[in-house]
């Protein structure tokens, strides 16, 4: 086995709100090993996202906080870094690409500068030429035609997938260890996605860098990922490895999630499960279990008690008290 | 884009002669035109000489100035033809850079104007100078330290600025620091022993000590706007998800917001610019009332009261075309500031 590079411990994020605080992230537990893809999985508000802001300490200020936990990368406490080391890490040895190519780049300056710009940061030796024959090497290893014409371009004049390939270069010129994805495809359409997800995975292969990859999609975690951690509610309610999730999911939430994926193999008349209910507002979590009012297996002591993640001897980790009667 | 600037430059001669000919139109229906003030004149004069002893009741009007005078006036100013026909020889001598003569003073229109639009460009100036210079990093601290004490205290400073109009603002300064205090002087562009100063550092100086109390009453008036157009629009860009790129990129959060922030922050101030030239130049007639500055301002208003309609077209005509030219000016600022903005 590969050596743990990223270390996610105990980590529970805050927000500050006009409603009063709101805990997004709640006893998060994980690691990354160097060369793999780990994929968290979840809905539209369960913490994925503030998951990846909160181990690069990009929460936006000052209504976000880390309330307690530590992000070990190679020994180091992210959390507890001074902001000067921090400047080092991020886009140097942990880069992030973000959900919107659109909005990401700065609309009023060149490609070229936004990516030399990252150069000049973390390589402060490197002369203006190099760092320009860089940046276009990079712009071409990305895929993008006429890397030297598309340099002098501003944002706007490229489409959703150049602007998520320039993201994506942005984000890989300085090597990092560890590439945290927050749902780059999700903006693009299913043709541009299948792209930029080949793309990824070609130059996993070449860097040997770690992924972290945040989406919603099941589709895209079964294509790329090695491990996955499923969230609900700012908790981890299951991590496996991606082929024991699919074929042995734990978790009623998890099973639900699989068996809402429309199939091509199942009759067009069958009715498409769903998973009744809504997710819970970080307001309204109520004690115990989060899953506890959309799920089928429902007992008393899920309204009480909050499980804990269990682990078996392969790694599999649930958060359910019911999980092994299910199983049979 | 230079075709689009050429032709936004050509369609200023259509609207430069819309403007001109309301205006014009104006004049000629507006009660107490020059004819009317000198038949009144004379009246006065008449009266007070030989008034006395006169009859009441007699057609005094008829007595003071008859027919023939008044036709050679009509002649004179032009009211003997059509509208349309004394607008198309006015706007042929103005083509001629000829803004015809002053019929309160009789100089040339030209003149008069030329005397006093660097008076008014001056304070014009200096206010947009100033007005940038606080706004902008003012506008900054305000969005950094959003909800701060100091967001709080200053923006009570700006709104109270912003409430209270500015020729308000003006007497104020002028009752408190010029009146009791003595510290300023009660106005004038400069004091009486201007001429005989030595040197022109001691001009200069002596230039703004008389335009600090009008500078303050300008400056009042027009920074708040700006330093809540800054502030907001800064507060925005903050939230953009290129800044949050910019600081995943490794950049340290201030050099985010000075590199990339400000940059896209500065594009609705940069529309405002062109639009404020023609404010800026022209003067406010108020302010230069109160101050007793003899600028293109109080020279309009006088001769709209005067009934000086050579003066008051000639003010328009500077007016009309620095507004023209200041709204394209500020399509070339956003040109040059947003690089997404292309005009076709």
């Amino acid at each position: 086995m590969s050596e743990v590079i990223l270390e996610v411990k105990d980590l529970a994020t805050e927000f500050d709100t006009e409603q009063g605080v709101a805990r997004a992230l709640d006893d998060i537990s994980f690691e990354v090993k160097a060369g793999e893809t780990l994929g968290i999985v979840g809905e539209s508000g369960c913490g994925k996202s503030v998951t990846a802001l909160s181990i690069l300490r990009l929460l936006p200020k000052p209504a976000g906080n880390i309330v307690s936990g530590e992000v070990i990368f190679k020994g180091q406490d992210l959390i507890r870094l001074p902001a000067d080391d921090m400047h080092n890490i991020r886009g140097n040895r942990i880069a992030m690409i973000f959900q919107e190519p659109m909005t990401a780049l700065n609309p009023v300056y060149r490609i070229s500068r936004q990516l030399n710009e990252t150069l000049a940061l973390h390589n402060p030796e490197m002369n203006k030429a190099e760092i320009n024959e860089a940046s276009i090497n990079m712009l071409k290893r990305v895929g993008i035609p006429a890397p030297e014409r598309r340099m002098k371009e501003y944002p706007h004049q490229l489409s959703g997938g150049m602007r998520q390939r320039v993201m994506i270069a942005i984000a890989l010129l300085c090597k990092p260890e560890i590439l945290i994805a927050d749902e780059p495809t999700t903006a693009l359409d299913v043709t541009i996605q299948a792209q930029i997800l080949q793309l990824l995975k070609d130059l996993q292969k070449e860097t040997g860098m770690a992924i972290i990859f945040i989406t919603h999609d099941l589709g895209v975690i079964a294509e790329l990922c090695d491990r996955v951690v499923v969230m609900y509610g700012g908790r981890i309610i299951e991590q496996a490895d991606i082929l024991t999730l699919f074929d042995k999911p734990r978790h009623p939430y998890t099973r639900g999630l699989l068996n809402a994926i429309p199939r091509l193999d199942k009759s067009s008349k069958e009715v498409l499960s769903t998973i009744p209910g809504m997710v819970p507002s970080l307001f309204d979590f109520l004690p115990g279990c989060r899953f506890q009012n959309r799920c089928d297996y429902v007992q008393e002591q899920c309204t009480q008690d909050i499980p804990v993640l269990e682990s078996d001897s392969d790694g599999h980790q649930v958060r359910c008290f019911r999980f092994r009667e299910l199983l049979s | 884009m230079t075709q689009y600037f050429i032709r936004r430059l050509l369609l200023i001669v259509p609207t430069f002669i819309g403007i001109t000919i309301l205006v014009f139109v104006i004049t000629r229906f507006v009660p107490g035109g020059p004819i009317e003030r000198m038949i009144a004149e004379a009246q006065q004069a008449s009266m007070q000489t030989g008034g006395m002893s006169q009859s009441v009741g007699s057609s005094i009007g008829a007595a003071t100035l008859d027919e023939d005078q008044i036709r050679q006036l009509e002649e004179y100013y032009g009211f003997d033809k059509p509208v349309l026909v004394s607008y198309w020889d006015w706007l042929v001598k103005v083509v001629h850079l000829d803004l015809g003569e002053s019929t309160r003073y009789s100089d040339p229109v030209w003149d008069t104007i030329k005397d006093r639009l660097p008076v008014s460009a001056f304070y014009g100036i200096m206010t947009m100078f100033i007005t940038y210079f606080i706004s902008i990093p003012l506008g900054y601290m305000k969005a950094v330290r959003h909800n701060s004490h100091f967001d709080h205290a200053s923006s009570i400073v700006v709104f109270v600025g912003y409430a209270i109009p500015s020729y308000v603002v003006g007497i104020i300064l002028l009752v408190v620091f010029a009146s009791n205090l003595e510290w300023f002087p009660m106005g004038g562009f400069y004091g009486d022993e201007f001429e005989d100063m030595d040197s022109k550092l001691e001009q200069v100086a002596d230039i703004f000590y008389h335009a600090a109390l009008p500078l303050l009453a300008y400056v009042a008036g027009s920074f708040a706007v700006m330093t809540f157009m800054m502030k907001n629009s800064l507060m925005d860009n903050l939230a953009a998800d290129y800044v949050r790129t910019a600081i995943a990129k490794g950049m340290p959060f201030k050099q985010a917001i000075t590199r990339h922030a400000m940059r896209n922050s500065l594009i609705p101030i940069a529309t405002h610019f062109g639009n404020n030239i023609s404010v800026i130049i022209g003067g406010s007639f108020l302010i230069e009332k109160i101050f007793n500055i003899n600028g293109l301002g109080l020279l309009g208003y006088e001769s709209i009261v005067e009934r000086d309609y050579p003066i008051v077209l000639g003010v328009l005509v500077i007016s009309a075309i620095l507004q023209l030219f200041g709204n394209i000016l500020s399509d070339i600022c956003v040109a040059a500031v947003d690089p997404r903005v292309q005009f076709r």
